[in-house]
């Protein structure tokens, strides 16, 4: 089944124009003075959730954006 | 009819209160590590618990490449060992895996491919591993059916070649373990779903399922694609995986031609001939997290364009299946190996993307070795999960055949 993104911009488009931008982890760590550990969670370690999840996507093959957005990872649709 | 009958591996047991250890997942890992815990390292009360059917995971789905040409000193002896094991295997289970090793044709498309593969064999061979580069037109009189032309996309500038890899049958894999295993003691429960860990003072004590709590003070995690979930899901552990649908085809079956398994980054297709006749081929993933196992018209385009460049003589051949699989992905396509950290008797064995077919001999056996002595085997060492904190990533992602969510 093929996916369908809402890009803030250009509207409905084919999820192959996008880029997909990992999991939404909140704001970035503190450039000075954050452990390995808390790096390491927000570059590399991932929830994984077979469910709905916030994310990110840039509008990649279109008008360049980056947004967030929810989708179900079990049945791969966006969530209007 | 298939109902009636009883499975290969024995009986369905009765699930026990309690078990030396407890192997969540029965694909290829799980059942190669109960085989081996089982046969070679004398833990006998064991069991595999399967949420579906052995099988259902990638262990049903992959597309049977095996190969040990990997790109790091770490990886390869580990692949090196696990396709040794094949023919090992095959006479200690008395079961027929039907390893062909036709050698694998990793197709090159630029100058700049011919050098990294340069490298890529210098390492191989370091390691004892055999592989050599040969040109366009020495592709051409190993696979006749080869398009060498230099008007497609990407014309072919060489080779990597690499004799002793080929394929497996990876159905008989499944069985053959899930035999040898119970064979030995171990339980395979199928239909039964693990839906917790508890862990007391800093210790595994015991699982959960849907049918009933079992007692435990080991438990293995491989549950392919679903790992990662079930680990922040169960335990609260996140793992730096990212799980994408990797979708695979065949096509009717012709007579022999495509006599070794070829594969080509550029293309983004690999393909090899089944002994049925088939030509299997896939690789290529939708590049976002999803559990579906859909598959798209997309790539069946992308994968009959691709094919067809390469080996014109199949266009016109009609694919017969479409299917996909879960990979679950490791930012440096190495997998997680890791035992006793941060819970005393927690094991895991999960992110082999789409090499955990080809590996797991090797895993199987060393990962028992892990759990029955709670000492982790040296070649293991540097898969463990700390080496994302230490920014110590493998280089696996400098090989020649990756086809990566960014690629
Ligand atoms: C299309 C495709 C092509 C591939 N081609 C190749 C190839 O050519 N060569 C290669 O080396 N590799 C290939 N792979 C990769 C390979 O198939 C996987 O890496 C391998 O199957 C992983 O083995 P595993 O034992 O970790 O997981 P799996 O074989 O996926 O088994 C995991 C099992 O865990 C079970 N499970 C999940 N959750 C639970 C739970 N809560 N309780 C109990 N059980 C549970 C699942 O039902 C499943 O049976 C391919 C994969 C795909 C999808
Ligand atoms: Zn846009």
């Amino acid at each position: 089944m093929a996916l369908t993104l809402t890009c803030p911009v250009c509207g409905k488009r084919n999820g192959y124009e996008f880029r997909y931008g990992g999991e939404d982890k909140g704001p970035k760590p503190d450039d000075f003075g954050s452990s390995p550990e808390t790096w390491c969670d927000y570059v590399h370690m991932n929830r994984c959730v077979a469910g709905i999840q916030k994310e990110w996507w840039c509008h990649r093959d279109g008008c360049g954006v980056w947004f967030t957005t929810h989708r179900d990872t079990l049945k791969n649709l966006e969530m209007e | 009819m298939f109902d009636r009958h009883k499975p290969l591996w024995g009986k369905p047991p009765a699930l026990k209160q309690s078990y030396d250890a407890v192997i969540i997942g029965g694909g290829l890992h799980g059942l190669a590590t109960a085989y081996f815990l089982a046969r070679h390292q004398g833990m006998q009360n064991i069991a595999v618990i399967e949420k579906k059917y052995i099988g259902f995971g990638g262990a049903g789905r992959n597309t049977a490449i095996v190969r040990a040409n990997q790109r790091t000193q770490q990886n390869v002896p580990l692949y090196k060992e696990a396709l040794d094991l094949w023919p090992v295997l095959t006479k200690e289970l008395d079961y027929n895996l039907m390893f062909f090793n036709c050698g694998n044709l990793n197709l090159l498309h630029s100058e700049a491919a011919m050098s990294a593969a340069r490298m890529n064999i210098a390492s191989a061979q370091f390691q004892g591993v055999e592989s050599h580069l040969i040109d366009a037109k020495t592709c051409k009189e190993m696979m006749p059916a080869l398009n060498i032309a230099e008007d497609i996309t990407y014309p072919i500038f060489g080779a990597m070649f690499h004799p002793p890899g080929g394929i497996v049958r990876h159905d008989a894999v499944v069985w053959g373990l899930a035999k040898g295993a119970a064979k030995y003691g171990c339980h395979i429960h199928q239909h039964t779903e693990v839906t917790g860990i508890n862990v007391e003072n800093g210790k595994i004590v015991s699982v959960d399922t849907d049918q009933g709590k079992i007692n435990t003070p080991r438990v293995l995690l491989t549950a392919g694609g679903y790992s990662a979930a079930l680990s922040y899901h169960m335990l609260g552990i996140k793992l730096p995986i990212s799980v994408l649908n990797i979708q695979a085809m065949v096509t009717q079956p012709l007579k022999p031609l495509l006599n070794h398994v070829i594969s080509s980054g550029a293309y983004h297709a690999y393909a090899n001939q089944t002994l049925k006749g088939e030509i299997a081929t896939g690789a290529h993933m939708d590049a976002w997290p999803n559990y579906t196992t859909q598959t798209t018209a997309y790539y069946i385009r992308h994968q009959a364009q691709a094919i067809t460049e390469m080996l014109p003589c199949l266009k016109g051949v009609k694919f017969m299946r479409h299917w996909s699989g879960l990979a679950d992905m490791t930012p440096d396509m190495a997998p997680i190996m890791d035992g006793n950290h941060p819970i005393e008797g927690y094991y895991m064995n999960c992110g082999w993307g789409y090499f955990g077919f080809k590996s797991c001999t090797a895993t199987g056996k060393y990962m028992a070795q892990f759990m029955a002595t709670d000492e982790c085997p040296e070649i293991l060492k540097p898969f463990h999960l700390g080496r994302y904190a230490e920014h110590r990533l493998m280089g696996e992602t400098a090989a020649l055949v990756t086809y990566s969510p960014d690629n």
